[in-house]
């Protein structure tokens, strides 16, 4: 008899512990990014942004007393991979909320995402598809925004008028592309070639002699990652002297190293290399930092936010449904570039300026204020 | 007319590149039959060998692509001598031997995967990335030198295999194997001779895309299986084919995609390829179809 | 955990189903072929695409992809009546090439490199295959489905007059068996199942892409198929189980992600290797007769 009351008591205080445990055991959320591959330069920035977000809240007591922790998944700009991640982020790890980045990744695991009611957080991806998902949040404008300002901007001001295209064959750069047509034929341009590029290749020189005997005042470069200086310096190499063009995704490292990509004419979205936050990123990782390492410091904060209102609303019970209504309700948040503003379709709107890359750096020549 | 004429260039500094693989691997293939699926790695180790040297250990340009070529001929003969000569010593079938090379290729490549990631290494090329103009034709004079050393090297294996009488062991071995043994040639050195023949001649291949765009773990794989095709369309055991074989793969990549859409470059080579191994097996200067059972 | 094991249960009977299909070509047909992979995606896509957009239950895609399988062994079966031996091995590979060339710019059909996200979870007969157990069920069935398939197959007077093809295909010509007969069936019920195998993948994971399919992939199924024994039905079984688990079994070991691949590579590749010196019949082989020492060097 006394045995059993001995199990009894045992299992009350082993239920009171687990209990216990659970209340202040870590809240996991998921980051796929592009780790390796020709993205690796992002997934230094996203990484970067999220870990040092993660730290500082961890600092600040946590969200709701539990600590954040961030399990990183690298999906090397192959969307199967991300499918895999975000299969164990949601059948193990039962994760209510995870970061991801790149289009057709996202676009892959959306609809895991939304049958599992686990919220996403995209950064990075602008793909125009991205927009209107169920469960699936932007804090980064989709392409059409930037390519709007882009199409005008090189039409007007730089009057050019006429575009041979240079495409990466997957999503994010088709869709790219396609808003580019539109929106350049709006501002009275007109397309007059376009050769399609890999993202991991190194070599397009069969498809910049296509690009050279198309003709066009301008090439516009619908690629991002590694291979966007490549195609600079090959096309310089082929004798190809027109401007380039490419929207604020060209930007990485390389980029700014390439002597081909000098004179290009680009768009940004906004970056201040005086935050702190810049300063304690290169501190931390000897890397600048960019405007890809905030919108992943920024989306962490974000989750956080919206976790803290969910737990209030939900008697401290956390999932995936109580942070998508909590981002719903709260829909404007505070962070180190300004207030964000989550619009209906699920994507956010953001200034973008427009300048020459030179000597390293975009010299801005115009501002677009977002909503125009 | 201009694309055309560039289109040509590019074709021919490709073909360039393919023709130093197939002269290789068609020299090993035609002597010893062995499949060797490996000769992947070793293009692929020339260009390490070469960027260590001269990014790592600050050795000049020309050395560390010497050095290289020489430690690739090396490399090669190593994998004989180690690999593949106690296979047959122990009765391996051929299959077996393409399934150890194999298995060697995806070690080597994944293993300079990890020592330095699978991104791209460049290596300074200096004045070798200076554009030069040929009417409306770019190159870079990196693109000319390739040529040149294709051009070369084919001019050097073909005195080698008529003058020399370590040539003339080679070919005799390659038509009538059992015939050699018999006048006492000695098979094992002969092989040996011909790995690092082999092996030197397509390095420099992988030395010079590795000076272009620079230098990947993986891209060997796909290399040595072009050469095959290559080998096969040329014709196994004849070496002018083989030269041949390899410009037409680069030929048929860069000229095809003047009416074609870029992005369907490697099925139309391929689409080539298999239309003419229906057709005429036995490749452009073959002879006939060899049993060549795997 | 649970969750980790049925995961690997699925894929090993996927793999599974790939390995005995590829081996009838390879084991008992003596095509070696490295194109496997493409049918593999052939039947993927055929798959989803009818769940996709003509809304076909998993049955009908099941069916659809075998179809479509059987009719791409045509790709498979005309080279090798025409070549043998290494010719046939290069042409697969130029084979693999232009399909997976198709998968990533047919992009109206196939959506190219974005590949087909939301492919429908199962439906038998009535009943949603939603959770991972359910999915081992179906997977592991589908397995058992095959091995019977190919031992009624391997183990019939036909499948006699494919071994002897395989032995000598001459002298089983000279014999009067109908090679180019043999050859065509092979190929098609290689291709059907391998095919099937794809649509099972593709409604597992619910999404596809081209990457799962290329030459790499071609490879680590004749991998499986190798190093498991060509010469015994189970051989590629055992194959598969024994290979997925190294992966498993790597996630132990705490390796950095971003080597993770290139070390099961490097494993596998050692693998074969080791494996060529050692027991080059493979794990299930029948092991051979001492060999007579060569007397002098290579043989010619």
């Amino acid at each position: 008899m006394r045995t059993v009351w001995t199990a009894i008591v045992a299992l009350i205080l082993a239920g009171a512990a687990c209990l216990a445990a659970a209340d202040s055991a870590p809240i996991k959320i998921g980051a796929i990014l592009p780790l390796t591959g020709s993205g690796a330069s992002y997934g230094v920035w996203m990484k970067g942004g999220a870990e040092i977000a993660a730290e500082e809240i961890n600092a600040a007591g946590g969200i709701a007393g539990r600590k954040l922790e961030i399990i990183f998944d690298d999906h090397a700009a192959d969307a199967s991979k991300a499918v895999n991640a975000m299969r164990r982020l949601v059948e193990v790890e039962k994760v209510p909320f995870t970061l991801t980045s790149y289009s057709a990744p996202t676009l892959a695991i959306q609809p895991i995402g939304a049958q599992h009611k686990v919220v996403m957080m995209n950064g990075g991806g602008q793909s125009d598809n991205l927009a209107n998902k169920d469960y699936l949040y932007n804090n980064i404008p989709v392409v059409s925004n930037e390519v709007g300002v882009m199409a005008d901007w090189l039409a007007h001001d730089k009057k050019l008028h006429s575009a041979v295209l240079i495409t990466a064959n997957d999503e994010a750069g088709r869709n790219s592309a396609k808003t580019f047509r539109d929106k350049y034929a709006a501002a009275g341009g007109r397309v007059v070639g376009e050769e399609q590029v890999t993202l991991d290749g190194t070599d397009f020189r069969a498809q910049l002699a296509k690009v050279k005997a198309a003709g066009g005042e301008l090439l516009y470069i619908s690629s991002y990652g590694r291979n966007v200086s490549i195609i600079a310096d090959q096309a310089r190499e082929l004798g190809i002297a027109i401007p380039m063009a490419g929207t604020s995704w060209t930007l990485v490292p390389e980029t700014f190293k390439a002597p081909g990509a000098e004179g290009m004419l680009v768009t940004k979205l906004p970056f201040d290399p005086e935050l702190p936050f810049a300063k304690k990123f290169k501190a931390k990782y000897g890397v600048d930092a960019g405007f890809f390492a905030v919108q992943y410091y920024s989306g962490t904060k974000i989750f956080a936010r919206a976790a803290e209102e969910a737990m209030k609303k939900n008697g401290g019970r956390l999932d995936g449904e109580g942070v998508k209504q909590a981002i719903e309700s709260v829909k404007v948040f505070d962070t180190i570039s300004g207030k964000l503003v989550f619009q209906p379709n699920h994507a956010a709107i953001m200034d973008i300026e427009a300048g020459v890359l030179r000597g390293g750096k975009v010299q801005v020549e115009k501002v677009i204020k977002a909503g125009h | 007319m201009d694309l055309l004429l560039q289109l040509l260039a590019t074709g021919i500094v490709v073909g360039s590149l393919y023709a130093l693989c197939t002269l290789g691997w068609g020299l090993i293939y035609g002597t010893t039959l062995h499949f060797h699926v490996a000769h992947g790695a070793v293009f692929t180790l020339a260009a390490y060998y070469a960027y260590v040297g001269q990014k790592l250990l600050r050795l000049p340009l020309a050395v560390a692509a010497l050095a290289a070529i020489v430690l690739a001929a090396v490399s090669g003969l190593l994998i004989d001598r180690l690999l593949y000569q106690p296979l047959e010593r122990r009765g391996a079938v051929r299959t077996t031997l393409f399934i150890a090379s194999l298995g060697l290729l995806i070690l080597v490549e994944n293993t300079l995967a990890i020592v330095f990631t699978p991104d791209p290494l460049r290596m300074d090329i200096g004045l070798l990335q200076r554009s030069v103009r040929l009417g409306p034709v770019f190159l870079t004079h990196l693109h000319l030198l390739t040529v040149a050393l294709a051009v070369a090297g084919y001019a050097a294996l073909v005195l080698f295999l008529r003058r020399t009488r370590a040539g003339q062991a080679i070919r005799a071995v390659a038509s009538a194997p059992e015939m050699a043994r018999t006048v006492g040639i000695d098979l094992r050195r002969v092989h040996l001779l011909t790995y690092a023949i082999g092996s030197a001649i397509s390095a420099p291949a992988g030395i010079l895309i590795a000076m272009d765009v620079g230098a990947e773990p993986y891209r060997g794989t796909t290399f040595v299986l072009l050469a095959s095709v290559g080998v096969i369309m040329g014709g196994i055991g004849s070496i002018p084919g083989a030269m041949l074989g390899g410009l037409f793969l680069g030929l048929v990549e860069n000229l095809g995609v003047w009416k074609i859409p870029s992005e369907w470059q490697s099925a139309l080579s391929f689409g080539v390829f298999l239309v003419f191994i229906l057709v005429r097996p036995r490749g452009f200067f073959g002879r006939h179809v060899a049993s060549a059972e795997l | 955990m649970a969750a980790y094991l049925a995961h690997y249960l699925v894929m090993a009977a996927i793999y599974t189903i790939l390995a005995l299909s590829l081996n009838l070509l390879i084991g008992y047909a003596g095509i070696f072929s490295l194109a496997h992979a493409a049918i593999y995606g052939i039947g993927a896509y055929a798959s989803a695409l009818v769940a996709l957009r003509l809304g076909l239950g998993f049955w009908g895609g099941l069916l659809i992809a075998a179809l479509v399988g059987a009719l791409a062994a045509a790709l498979v079966a005309i080279p090798s009546l025409r070549t043998a031996g290494d010719y046939y091995l290069v042409a697969s590979f130029g084979l693999q090439v232009v399909i997976l060339t198709v998968f990533m710019n047919w992009t109206d059909l196939t959506n190219g490199h974005a590949g087909l996200p939301a492919i429908p979870r199962p439906v038998v007969f009535g009943w949603v295959i939603d959770t991972p157990f359910e999915y081992v069920a179906l997977a592991l069935a589908l397995a058992v489905l095959t091995y019977a398939i190919c031992y009624r197959l391997t183990s019939s007077p036909f499948g006699r007059v494919l071994q002897a093809i395989r032995d000598d295909e001459i002298a089983a010509a000279a014999m009067g068996k109908d090679v180019v007969r043999v050859k065509i069936v092979v190929a098609v019920l290689s291709s059907a199942l391998g095919a099937v195998a794809g649509s099972l993948y593709a409604h597992y994971i619910t999404y596809i892409n081209p990457s799962s399919f290329t030459l790499h992939e071609s490879i680590f199924i004749a991998t499986l198929v190798i190093l498991g024994g060509t010469e015994r039905l189970a051989g590629p079984l055992v194959g598969a189980f024994l290979l997925l688990a190294i992966p498993e079994a790597l996630k132990f070991l705490a390796i950095p992600d971003a080597v993770a691949a290139p070390v099961r590579q490097i494993l596998y590749g050692a693998l074969l290797v080791v494996f060529m010196f050692v027991r080059p019949e493979g794990i299930l082989g029948r092991r051979r007769l001492a060999p007579v020492r060569a007397a002098a060097g290579p043989r010619p």
